[in-house]
This record gives C-alpha cells, structure tokens and sequence, in this order.
C-alpha cells in the first residue's frame, strides 16, 4: 500500500538530516522518535497542551523559540534548523557527554526534576529564555516574574515546579549580561 | 485616515449646531444632582433574584466588572473611535458608585443615558438599547445592584478627544439617533418572537456590537444585526439569512447559547464573555425565545455546505495552503479537519470559515485563540497564534484553503487583506 | 555495572539472572545491571559524585541521562534498541466500549478502507481459543466477547496490530474519537454487582486512650459483612455475647444509639463529604514493548512498573495457563513513574497480547493522553458521611461514625485494601474513645481504579480534617487548638486499639503552626488584604494529617559488596519510580561505610545468592500457620513489595543498612582493628566499633589514623573477612529479628535472612562454605521472630506526620482561587536526602492543590471512558497555581541521629487540601464539603 509521502531536510543539533521520505500528514514528533531515533523529546498531551514535547526553532534571524513537536507537522521544519534535548549538552565524537548545558547543570545541581519525564521540555525552555535574554536583558527586579512567565506552560507532575524555576532564576542571576538593575 | 478625519469633523458641525439648538432643552433637563442620602433598599428577595437574572441577561457585567477588578466596581476601558470610555462603578458605594442613586435616578441613566448629576452618558453605556426596557425590569435591576457588596473603587476619569469630551454634545446626538425602540431583522409575532425580541434587542443589546455603526458610532439602524467590525475581532452578521447561510439552526444557536460550543462552532474574543456572563443563564425558554426571534418565527432552511467546484478542490490539494494546513493545523485539527470533540473544534463546516468576510479567520490565525473555560467544565485549550510562522502570502492561501475546503467560500483572500491585519 | 563491554561480547545469559515460576525460565534484566545497560547501550545509572566534606549527594544518580534526554523510560525503547529483537517495530492500537449500558455487538473497521486494514485483529475469541485470561487479580474479560454489557466505560473489546508505524498512526486517527466504529446493541442498563467488599471497624476504649480497650480490631478483629442484600452489604447481627462479628455490632448499635441520644453537653454534627475521580496523570503513560519468539518460544518484553515482581509473576503464571507454549520470559521492568496508576497495573498484560499476536514481530503498545485518559488506573471516588459527638465543655472528642463508599468502578484491583486503609486511617491525628467505621468498596461502571497516590487515606483524612474545623467553629474555638486538645499522644491507642510506633509528633506539628506568623496574623491580614483589593476576599486554612507508610507485609532484598578497591556495590529489590529512590539507597550505605554505593542495581527480582521460599498470605495468615512455617529457615512471609506506599525510604532502607552494618562489623571494623594493631594491642582495648566515626571517607577512632574504605576494603579482602552481605528483612508494623551464627559469634539481626561474602584471603574451609554462583555462604538462622499476625488487624503502625497553611484568596468575579502562599510542617526522621525530601514535599503540595481545586474526572457518561478528555479539560496546577516563589516548609529536627529515616511522599500530599477548603470558609465563610471546590461553586454562594 501507498502513503503519499514528502521529501524532508532538517538540520537537527547542527547535523543535516534527510531527504527522508515521510507520509504527509506525520507530525514531527513521530518523525524524531520512529526515524530519527530521537526519543527524548516526549509525549506528554498530544495537543499541543503540556510541552514536553518541544523543540528548540533556531531562526534565520537568530532567534530561537519553542516549537510544539506533537502538533507541528514534519514539513513545517523541512529546511529548518532545530536543536532537541539530546544536542543541548556538549558531546565527544563517541556522543559521549563532555559538558552539560547551564541550564543542564542547574537542573542537577537543583534536584530540579523527579521521574524526569518533562525534563527535556523544561530544559528547552529555560535555554530558549536564557538566549532571548541574551538579545533583551530584563532588570533584576523582574526575574522571577520572567521566568514563571517563560515557564508557565510547560506541565510537571512530580515536582511542584519549584525547583526548576530556582534554577532557571539562579543561572540567569549568575549569567553577566542576561539583567540589568533598577527597574 | 485623512478621509474619516474630515467626515468627523463635519459631523462635530452637525453637533454643535445641535447644541445650539437645544440649549433649552439642556436647561430645563439638567436637574442634576449631588450629594443626597445613601439609599436603602430593602427589597425583597424574589425581586432582587429577578434582578440578578435581568442584569446577567443584560451582560452589565461585561463591561461594569473589569478583569482582575472588583464586580460591578466599572474600570474597563473601551477605546471607540473617539477616545477611552472607562465603566463606572454601579455597586451602592456612596462615593464611587450609586449608593445614592435611588430607582428614578436609575432608571433615567437607562432610558435617557443621564447621570444623576444630570450629565450625559456616551452610548458606549447602551441606553440607546437599554431605553426599550421596562420600568419595572430596570427597578429589578435597581434592587439588585442596590444589594451588592459596595466597593471602594474610584471611577476612571474618562479621556475623549475635542470635542467629543463635550458630554452636552450628547444631548444633538441622542436627538438625532436616540430611539425608543430598535428594528428587527427578523418577522415574527409569536410570544416567543416577542420575547426574544426584548432579550435581543433591549436587554442583550446584541445590536451594540453586531449592527454596523455610523460616522459618529450611531447604530445604523436601516441594517440591523448585519455585523460589524468595532473591535479587531468582527461581530458577524445574525440576521436569519446571515445565521442560516452559515448552516446554523434553532437547535445549535441553543446549545451556542447555553455551552458556547455548538459542533463546529466556539465562542471566542467578546463572544465568549458574553456566554459565560450572560446567555447561558438564561432560562430555556428565554434562551428558545432569544433564538425564535434571531431566526424569526418562519425558521430559515440552514445552508448545508455547498460542494466546491472540484477543480477549486483540487488546485487547493495542491496549493501551498494545503502544506501550511497539514503544517501548523492539523496536529489539532486533524488531515480531515474534524477536530477532537470536547477538546479541538472541527474546521468543515465551521461557522467563521463559513464567513464570506475572512476578518475572523484571519485574526484567529494570526494573533491564535486563548485558552477559555466553558460552561459545564469545558475547556478548550489555546490556539497558538501563527503571525511569526506565516508570511502574507502563506496566510493568505492557507485561509483560502480552509475557506474552500471547508467553508463553501471562495479562494478571494489576498496578502494584502492578511497584511491590513497585522 | 557501569562497565558494558562491547555488546558482542555479553551474552544475554551471563548478565540475565534466573528463577523459575511457573515452569517457565523467568529471566528480568533490572535497572542499572550490566543486562539493562547492555540492552539499552546507554548509562542509566551514574556513580554519585559524593562530596565528602558536606557529606550530601551532588544530584541524583539517575540525573544525567534524564537532563539529557536518554533513553530512561520504556516509552523511548524500540525495537532497534533491543539488539537481539528483529529490528522491525510493529504497533498495537485498542479498541474500548463508550457505552456500558447497553449489549457490545462487534466493530466495523470499513474507515480504514483497504490501505489502512490492521495486519492482525485479536478479539475475545482469539483469547479463548488460545486459552489466555487475566491472572485472578484483574478479573475477567480481558477483551469483551460481543453480545455481553461492558462492565465498565473504555473496557477493551479488541486489539488491531499493524506491522508499521505509518499505517498505524494514520488509521488511529480514523478510528478514534469515531463512535461509528464499536457496535453496540439493545439497551440493558448498567451491570449490577456486588461490592467489591465490606469491613467494619469498631472500638470502644478503656477509660482512657492508654487503658486496656472494651472492643478492637487489634483485639478482637475488624466485622465482616454476612451477605449483601441488593448490592448493600448486610452486617452481623448485633448480640453482646455472640460471635466477633455480632459483638462488634453490638457495640456499634450503643454508639448510634449514644450518638442518636446524646448526653446534654455534647455536641453531635453530621456531615456528608465527597471526593472526585481522578487520573494520577503519570506524565509518561502506560506502554508496553514486546517481542513473541516463537520458535525458541521466548517473550521479551519492556514495560514501565512499580511491581516488576507482580508483572513477573502474573506474565509467566498467564502463558502457563495458556496453551501458547513459553520455555523463557526475559522481563525489562523500565525506569517508571507511576503515583500508584503503575503497580499492580493491567497494561503489561495487554502488551504481552500484542507480543503474542506480533506474528513474530516486536509489538509496541503505547497509550496517548486520550487512551491514559480513557483506560489508565483511576483514583477511587469516595463519599463520607461523618457523624462525631464532642464534648462541649472540654472539647474533647467524644465518638466518631463514619459510613465510607469508594467507588471501585469496573475491576476490583487493589479497592479493597484501598478502602479499608482509608477507613483505618480516617481518625487522623485525634483520639476518639468510641469509633465505628464502616466502609464499603463498590463495584460500578466507573473505570478501573488503582492504588493512587494517597491511598485511600488521602481521601478520608481530608474530610476528617474539613470537619475538626467545622467542629471547633461550632464549640468557638481556635481550630488548632481543638485539634491539640484531642491530639493522639504517644502510648495512645489508635481507632483500631492499636499503639502506633514511636513518639507521635502531631502534637509537635500543631504546635509549630499555632505559632506560625501566617496563623496568629491571619485576622489582622484578611482586613488589610480586603482593604487594598476590593472584591477578593483573604483566608487562611491550616490541616493536620498523620498517615501510615508501608502496607503491613514489607519485605526487601539488598545486597552490599566492598570490592578490593573500596568500590561499594549495591543491589537492592526497590524499583526507582521517579522518587530518587536509588539515589536514596546508594546514600544508606553512607552511615556504615562512610560513601554511597558507587554502583547500583535497582529492581533486582532474582536472589541466588540469598535462597528464600515463601508460601501463605502475609496479610492473611493465622499465628499457628506463620509458626509452623517459620520452622524452615529459608521461609519468609513476603518476598519483596512493590515501590509503592512511600516504602523506600524506611523500609528499603532497613535491609540496605542491615547489609551495610554486618560488612562493616564482621569485615571493615576488624580490618582496621588489624591495621592499627600495629600501633600497640593495649591501647586497642579501648575501640569500640561504636565509637568509630567516617570522615571524608575514612575510618576514625579515638587517636588512630583514620584510615580511606580503599585500604579497610584491601585488608578485609586479604584477611578473607566480610566484604558482602545479602539480606533479606520482613515487616509487619514490626521487624523480623532472627538469630545468626556470624564468623563464630551468635548476633541477632533485625533480618530474616542472611549470606556472607569472604574476602579471597579466607581459609580454604571457609571458602568452601560458599555455595551460591557469586560464592556466598548462606547462613542458616537459628530461631526467628516474626511479627504477630494480630498485627495485621492493627492497620496502622508507621506514622508520618504532617501540617500545611495555607493562604488564599477568593476573586468575587470569577469565584477563582489563588493560592498566595504555604508552610508546610513536617517530620520524616532521619532524611536520606534533603533535597530529595523538599522535592517530595513540593510535589506534593502540588498535586494536593490540584485535588483541592482543579483535577476532577466525572465517574460514568462524559467521563474518561469515552476518550475524549484530555489536559484541557483535566487541569493539572501550573506554576502559577502552587506559590512557587512563595512557599516554605520546615521539617523538626529528628529525634535522635539513629531515628530511622520516615515514609513521606504520600502525606505531604494531603493536609494543603484541607487547609485550602478551610482556607476558604475563613475567606468567604462557606464550608464546602465537596472536593474538587470550583468557581461555579464558590460563585453560587457570593451569589
């Protein structure tokens, strides 16, 4: 039998991936886990609701922003540069882990996380907030209240989210160049 | 721009003309007052439950309870094409609200759009809708708001420019389009049809918003509940042939009513409110009214939806549109656009694509949908705006995909149109 | 572990361990073995970097592979991960009935046209011709035959399996949410069965809590049902000198006739509460990966679990019934989380259906969000009704009737145990000289429900502590002193006549909160809030819970080598279920051998080395049974318990440092005494093992030189001393003690069974005692003691105890609840792992919010059974609704260094809900006994 498929290119964690032929229709985060053997990127919803499902959209203008794999269809990215959970620590040529993110660190350091399941979510997130915070510093004052913002939709069950937002505030308090004083 | 700015002020002659006119009128109607005794009103219970029910029916909370603020304490501010009108607080505080307004003052505010200092009120406050009521309905009202719990919330003061901050202006205006009762766009005779018409037109003051607005935002009366455009989401057009060419029923305007999702169909932007605040509080039978009179007594045959020319069928398939849909929209909404009951509305047969004007379409599109709660525990998630992911072009041939696959429209949407709306 | 040799190297049979049930070859490769990081080529399980100064865990030992999106859950493995599967991964979809009142006639699948036809269907009748039912704990109907009424919404009915994953997903989404698909027939009405059962449990005490009771469970025994009449079970029938059963109703009927006629200065209030249904909503849901060999008649399968035993077990048991022929069983229990909706969970047997019928292909069943919904272990829906007489002028509770209903829905599962531990819970922290609790636990169409998170006592203890305010309000007094004037003290026999262990702490708890600023500001607060937000209305709830941990039969394997290079290695019968539980474990070791294990093996099912038999049912069984039984020395009540009832960290932790403490007494203490013999034998006298003390990894004493486990471990190893020790330990609200002959000397041990590792160096004679394949020598014990099996009756043994505030306010607009701020007070021993305990409690909270305000599941039509729900309708607390950035907690300081360390995943969870409903009557002045409390609500009382 027949499923009308699509041609798609996607560089992914800085490795171009494809032509691969997908049947139109597959939403990305099926592509990852059933042929490009990236799994950990998760299925928490699968509408778009709990993301632990996104992926890091790195932007032709530099920006980088989440993406929800489980509601975005493969096309979308074909062309497109995206980074998932699994290229955010630094790794040898044996894909060995050689450096963990700050982020990465923080969450370790923090005992962010419990089951770990929405992990790779909030990982994404908290780098996508450092990096716009890169580009557009917020004072001291409002930290807090940027993370929770960055954070909010992003669903945990295990943790009461306490420590991962702690940790995301702690790395962009210890970060030069992500605040600025006064209001 | 230019254009509206020369109408306006040959409507500004028009007014001042009219308050030359009737400066006389002004004297002898300004009886205003200040100050006075805090009223008590002990009314009894059943009245003020009647109140309750006739406020909601008249959605004052919409406007007169601002989110986050206090209820009935005003603060919501309503930008019209003149400036910021800001509600005003109507819980009985002495100082910031009506504690001292008695039934009179009361019901004149609601006929005659006339504080009880005797200034004018803009018809942002729908008098102009509201003047239909009856006596004894505002006097429930006036029972009931009179027992909220009084809230000490200053009013905003409100900001219009010259010279519309001229409230004495109000009184050429209300002498040219004040009425005392609004059109029907339906036919109808039947106490339902009745009833409803006094649910549509006075107390839901539906025409507020859908019936399209004049120069000087008078309701053009001539074409009622054909729809208009005052915010950034249209209200559409629910006369019986606007309804029925968009496939609605009694049946489905009902549960829209009651649950704010009918089939295909959600409520969404200031729709939404008006659900939750208002029309699912309604009675059946006032609710079975309201819908009589939308669709009048002879129920219009509701429009299946008309088979596309296949060759239009078929160039969409094709087209970009198509890519873009199974792209962005139907992780949710599925390959066949069918939706996920209770959790993803259906876009075949969707009462916005089903719009001719793709306004509503465009804006969900572009700016998305917030998440909202419903009646009955409902709830649908947000919808992801897609501005940043779509450029004119895309949207354009992704809302004429949409339209002419499932909305029986026509693939007429340009770049241009998408980019007006950005 | 952590060192896989090449893959082509390891041969599944050198790193699999063995046993055999059922006849059938059992093989279960557990978390962090060489097996597990061989199978899934990755490192699960990382050394704890330790910091010997701070002496505190770095992180988590699971961390790394979590952080960076590893493969840790059985969701992520395919079949390309498994490399002796075929590498082809096929899917399973299940069909599940919408409808329960009505006949099941069959499926049509014409939507799927010729392109998307299943490459295999499985039905009832595939079942029964192949002979495969549930184990008798699931009940029947593993897939429903037409011409029957569902039992209960979402059963299954059929299984479609597609050799790809393409045709799979596009004809999912044909087939669901498509009620066209599953026929139904006539309309017959919902299915109407018996409860699932019934107990009564009464007591009426001496003069006071500490005297000898009149009636008890403890003494005399819970009341049983004698029939059921209409479905409503029939009690015996009431008579002073009958039977136990009709004594205990005897007293039952003067406690409703005291409470029906009461002494003038009580006070009698009766109140009805109820609690929702609700989804555990595990973020990962169920799935299931298997792969039927069936020419070598081999089944693989991975599967996420709290009980990989119970999964063992049931699996080979199944197929053994069955006349599918199975010589091997090689079992992957995943890394997991579960709440409870993951133990004891039908899931994995559904997975091995697929397997069976993957004609030769791997088979993967993977529930969505929409399926976990529809089909996965529910949390039982509880109704009370509450009646308690107090005593006006002392304020002293008085007696305590509580008629308790959980809805068990459609498969018994664990409902019985469930309720009757929420019935036996219900007094909380307060004693009541008179108590009749009856509880039932009914079978309906509701969804299977499970053993969620709480345990039924979540439930009960929340009403309890909803109506202690309502009960103080009435007598005017503050709420927390009416709960410290009727606070269960210590030596105070609880609602079953039993004297729960150790020094009770809710008195303690309550003090603390009567004190907290957020309690004694709380008038002066409300004023100044309302004032500067008109229209929001401030309140502050306080609830005070104490719960038991443990389940009355925990028993647990571990296992403690020292290598010749101080490397610690720690097996251990504990699943890791997202709790931190082995990193937990590995930081037991820390007490005895001064570091964490370096290596860990969790979920080990297989114990050559420790032979154990174990026969009766530990819950069950009489004393004269138990007695006999325990004459054979390899004979244990349980084998081990699942990672459930906040077990870890008291109960994993016994056996863990039991191993920990015979390695370091019989082999690294003597080392050292050996090592330092050196500097004089006089002096030597003096040390006592009791007095030695680690510092940064090494062993110090009075002056000698501290010496690193490096060295001890060398000198153990030469001198052929203790380097290993595996245990076995019971719990029945008490340890199994047993003597030992350990290297010459009598010990008793806190264990119930024991085997020694010699180092090399030891005496040929020595040595040949070894006799299992990692050559340990199994000690026979002497005489054992196990627990009493009246202690079964007790219920409640192990408490934790624990008080939240919390403070709220109510938006007149929309009736929202914001939660502006919580404390939390708790005691938990000697913790393991502070962060991990925090963490725990933070969770907790969360989920207690939830419950409290958000997480309902309507039980029948238009609830989960249909399919359609999803996060959008089921809200779980975001951010914004748990205080992040405002919340605190403090945790009293142990009672000693030695107390042990205490159960506390599932307390936490429960006082904030009541705190939040108290919370807000103090706000709006409304009770509301309904959980959970929503803005429709609270709307329609501001009117």
């Amino acid at each position: 039998m027949s499923l009308p498929t699509r041609k798609l290119t996607v560089t992914i964690n800085g490795q171009r991936r494809g032509p691969i032929d997908v049947p139109e229709g597959m939403m990305m985060i099926d592509v990852l886990h059933e042929m490009l053997d990236l799994t950990g990127s998760r299925l928490g919803c699968g509408v778009g609701i709990c993301h632990a499902c996104v992926v890091i959209w790195d932007r032709d203008d530099q920006t980088s922003e989440e993406v929800q794999t489980c509601i975005t269809g493969a096309d979308f990215f074909d062309g497109k540069r995206i980074r998932t959970i699994e290229g955010i620590a630094r790794t040898n040529d044996g894909g060995e882990i050689t450096a963990l993110s700050p982020v990465q660190q923080a969450f370790l350091d923090k005992f962010s996380f419990q089951c770990g399941y929405c992990t790779p979510g909030f990982v994404n997130a908290a780098t996508v907030l450092i990096e716009r915070l890169k580009r557009a510093p917020v004072p001291r004052a409002e930290v807090e209240a940027t993370v929770a913002a960055a954070l909010e939709n992003h669903i945990c069950r295990c943790t009461g989210y306490v420590r991962y937002y702690q940790a995301v505030r702690d790395v962009i308090l210890t970060t030069p160049g992500l605040t600025r004083d006064g209001a | 721009m230019t254009f509206r700015r020369l109408v306006q002020l040959a409507a500004v002659a028009a007014v001042l003309v009219a308050v030359a006119l009737s400066t006389f009128i002004a004297l002898r109607l300004l009886g205003g007052k200040t100050g006075g005794a805090v009223q008590v009103v002990n009314a009894p219970a059943e009245l003020v439950a009647r109140g309750k029910y006739l406020a909601e029916a008249a959605d004052c909370a919409a406007c007169h309870s601002a989110p986050g603020g206090a209820p009935y304490a005003g603060g919501l501010a309503m930008q019209s094409g003149f400036g910021t009108i800001y509600a005003t607080n109507i819980t009985p505080d002495p100082d910031n609200g009506i504690g001292r307004w008695n039934a009179d003052d009361f019901w004149r505010a609601l006929h005659d759009g006339i504080r009880r200092d005797g200034q004018q009120l803009y018809p942002a406050m729908p008098y102009t809708s509201y003047r239909g009521m009856t006596r004894a309905d505002a006097d429930a009202i006036y029972a009931y708001v009179m027992q909220l719990r009084p809230m000490k919330v200053a009013n905003l003061r409100t900001q219009l420019d010259f010279p519309y901050d001229i409230r004495l202006g109000m009184i050429g205006w209300n002498l040219l389009f004040l009425t005392d009762s609004v059109p029907a766009a339906s036919t109808g005779s039947s106490a339902a049809w009745q009833r409803g018409r006094y649910l549509a037109n006075v107390l839901g003051h539906c025409g507020e918003c859908h019936t399209p607005r004049g120069m000087l935002g008078q309701m053009e009366l001539s074409e009622p509940l054909t729809g208009f455009a005052l915010g950034r989401v249209a209200a559409p057009d629910i006369t019986p042939a606007g309804l029925a060419s968009r496939g609605w029923t009694a049946a489905s305007l009902r549960t829209y009513f009651g649950r704010g999702i009918a089939g295909p169909a959600s409520a969404f932007s200031d729709m939404h409110q008006v659900i939750m605040l208002s029309t699912r509080n309604l009675t059946a039978e006032d609710n079975d009214a309201l819908v009589t009179f939308l669709l009048g007594d002879k129920l219009p045959l509701p429009a299946p939806l008309p088979p596309a020319d296949p060759a239009v069928l078929e160039a969409a398939a094709r087209g970009a549109g198509r890519g873009d849909y199974v792209a962005l929209c139907a992780g949710c909404h599925g390959l066949e656009g069918g939706g996920v009951p209770n959790t993803v509305v259906a876009l075949r047969n969707n009462s916005t694509l089903r719009l001719a004007d793709p306004r509503n379409l465009l804006v969900a599109m572009l700016d998305g949908i917030r998440a909202e709660n419903f009646p009955h525990r409902a709830s649908l998630q947000a919808m992801p705006g897609f501005a940043d992911k779509l450029s004119d072009q895309q949207a354009a041939g992704l809302a004429n995909y949409l339209r002419v696959v499932w909305g029986g429209q026509k693939p007429d949407v340009t770049a241009a149109a998408v980019r007006a709306l950005r | 572990m952590n060192d896989v040799g090449p893959r082509s190297r390891l041969s599944r049979r050198q790193v699999l361990r063995h046993g055999l049930i059922a006849g059938i070859a059992v093989y279960v490769a557990p978390l962090g073995s060489r097996a597990y990081a061989a199978l899934f080529d990755e490192r699960l399980l990382t050394a704890p970097a330790w910091n010997g100064r701070t002496a505190s865990l770095k992180y988590r030992v699971d961390a790394t592979s979590k952080v960076t999106g590893g493969k840790v859950f059985a969701r992520d493995i395919r079949a390309r991960d498994m490399p002796h599967w075929p590498q082809q991964q096929a899917h399973a979809l299940v069909l599940r009935t919408t409808l329960a009142d009505r006949l099941y006639a069959g499926f049509d699948l014409s939507v799927l046209g010729s392109d998307l036809k299943p490459d295999r269907v499985v039905t009832a009748a595939d079942l029964a011709r192949a002979g495969l039912a549930f184990p008798a704990f699931y009940g029947e109907d593993m897939l429903l035959p037409p011409g029957q009424t569902a039992a209960y919404l979402g059963q299954a009915v059929a299984m479609l399996i597609f050799h790809d994953f393409a045709r799979f997903r596009f004809a999912k989404e044909k087939l669901q949410f498509n009620d066209t698909v599953v026929r139904y027939g006539t309309v017959t009405g919902p299915l109407q069965r018996d409860p699932w059962g019934a107990s009564r449990f009464v007591r009426v005490g001496g003069k006071t809590g500490y005297d000898e009771d009149v009636f008890s469970c403890t003494k005399q025994g819970p009341v049983s049902t004698v029939a059921y009449d209409r479905h409503e079970p029939v009690w015996p029938q009431p008579a002073r000198d009958g039977d136990l059963g009709a004594q205990g109703m005897y007293h039952a009927q003067a406690i409703d006739e005291e409470l029906g006629h009461p002494p003038a200065d009580w006070l009698v209030m009766t109140r009805d509460y109820a609690t929702q249904s609700g989804d555990t909503a595990a973020l990962e849901p169920d799935n299931a990966n298997g792969w039927y060999d069936s020419a070598k008649q081999e089944m693989h399968l991975v599967v996420p679990t709290q009980s990989p035993q119970e999964v063992a077990e049931g699996v080979a048991t199944l197929i053994a019934k069955s006349r599918l022929g199975l010589k091997r069983l090689f079992l992957h229990p995943c890394f997991t989380v579960g709440y409870g909706s993951k133990d004891h969970n039908p899931m994995p047997y559904y997975g091995l259906l697929a397997a069976l019928y993957g004609d030769g292909r791997p088979v993967r069943l993977a529930n969505d969000r929409f399926d976990q919904f529809q089909a996965g272990l529910k949390r039982h829906q509880f109704s009370m009704r509450y009646t308690i007489g107090v005593d006006r002028r002392t304020g002293l509770l008085q007696s305590f009737q509580a008629g308790i209903v959980a809805n068990g829905g459609g498969r018994a599962n664990c409902s019985v145990a469930l309720t009757m531990v929420g019935a036996t819970s219900a007094a909380s922290v307060y004693y009541f000289p008179k108590t009749d609790v009856a509880a039932t636990a009914i079978a309906s169409r509701a969804l299977d429900c499970g053993s969620a998170r709480g345990y039924g006592a979540l439930e009960t203890l929340t009403a309890t502590e909803l109506m202690a305010d309502e009960l103080a309000a009435a007598l005017g007094l503050d709420p927390i002193e009416f709960r410290l004037r009727n606070v269960l003290k210590t030596g105070m026999k609880n609602a079953q006549g039993a004297v729960p262990d150790g020094t009770q702490r809710a008195e303690a708890v309550l003090a603390k909160a009567r004190a907290h600023a957020l309690w004694t500001g709380r008038a002066a607060a409300k004023q100044a809030y309302e004032a500067a937000h008109p229209g929001k209305f401030y309140g502050v709830g306080f609830g005070c819970i104490q719960r038991r941990f443990g389940d009355g039969a925990q028993a647990s394997f571990a296992k403690v080598e020292v290598a010749r290079d101080g490397r610690i290695t720690l097996s251990h019968t504990g699943t890791e279920i997202g709790t931190g539980a082995s990193s937990g474990q590995a930081v037991a070791c820390v007490r005895w051998l001064g570091r964490p294990a370096d290596a860990l093996e969790m979920a080990v099912t297989e114990w050559p080395d420790l032979p154990v038999e174990t026969s009766g049912d530990p819950h069950a069984m009489s004393q004269d049974e138990q007695d006999r039984l325990s004459l054979n020395p390899r004979w244990t009540p349980a084998f081990a318990s699942a990672s459930s009832a906040s077990n870890s960290a008291y109960y994993f932790t016994h056996t863990t440092q039991a191993a920990a403490r015979v390695v370091f007494l019989y082999g690294l203490w003597p080392a050292a005494v050996a090592i330092w013999a050196h500097g004089g034998p006089g002096v030597l006298q003096a040390a006592k093992p009791e007095a030695a003390r680690w510092r940064d990894g090494a062993l110090v004493v009075e002056g000698f030189e501290p010496l690193p486990l490096a060295r001890l471990a060398q000198e153990a190893h030469a001198r052929g001393l203790v380097v290993g020790a595996a245990v076995h330990g019971f719990n029945r609200w008490q340890w199994t003690e047993a003597d030992f002959d350990v290297v010459g000397g009598a010990v008793r041990l806190a264990v119930d069974g024991l085997s020694l590792r010699y180092g090399d160096g030891a005496a040929a004679a020595k040595q040949a005692l070894a006799s299992t394949p990692n050559r340990y020598h199994v000690l026979n014990r002497r005489t054992a003691a196990f627990p009493p099996t009246r202690n079964n009756n007790a219920m409640v043994g192990y408490n934790t105890a624990v008080g939240t505030l919390a403070e709220l306010s109510v938006d007149a607009t929309n009736g929202k609840v914001a939660v502006l701020a919580h404390h939390t007070i708790l005691e938990c021993g000697n913790m393991l792992v502070p962060d991990l305990v925090s963490g725990q409690l933070q969770g907790g909270t969360a989920t207690g919010i939830g419950l409290a305000l958000h997480e309902e599941l309507p039980l029948y039509e238009g609830g989960p059974g249909d399919g359609t729900w999803n996060f959008n309708r089921y809200h779980l607390p975001r951010g914004s609704d748990v205080a992040v950035w405002a919340q605190t907690a403090e945790i009293l300081p142990p009672l000693s260094d030695s107390e042990p360390p205490k159960g506390m995943a599932e307390v936490v969870v429960i006082p904030i809900m009541a705190a939040i409903v108290n919370g807000i009557a103090h706000a709006i002045g409304h009770r509301f006994r309904t959980l959970p409390v929503t803005p429709d609500q609270i709307l329609k009382v501001l009117g």
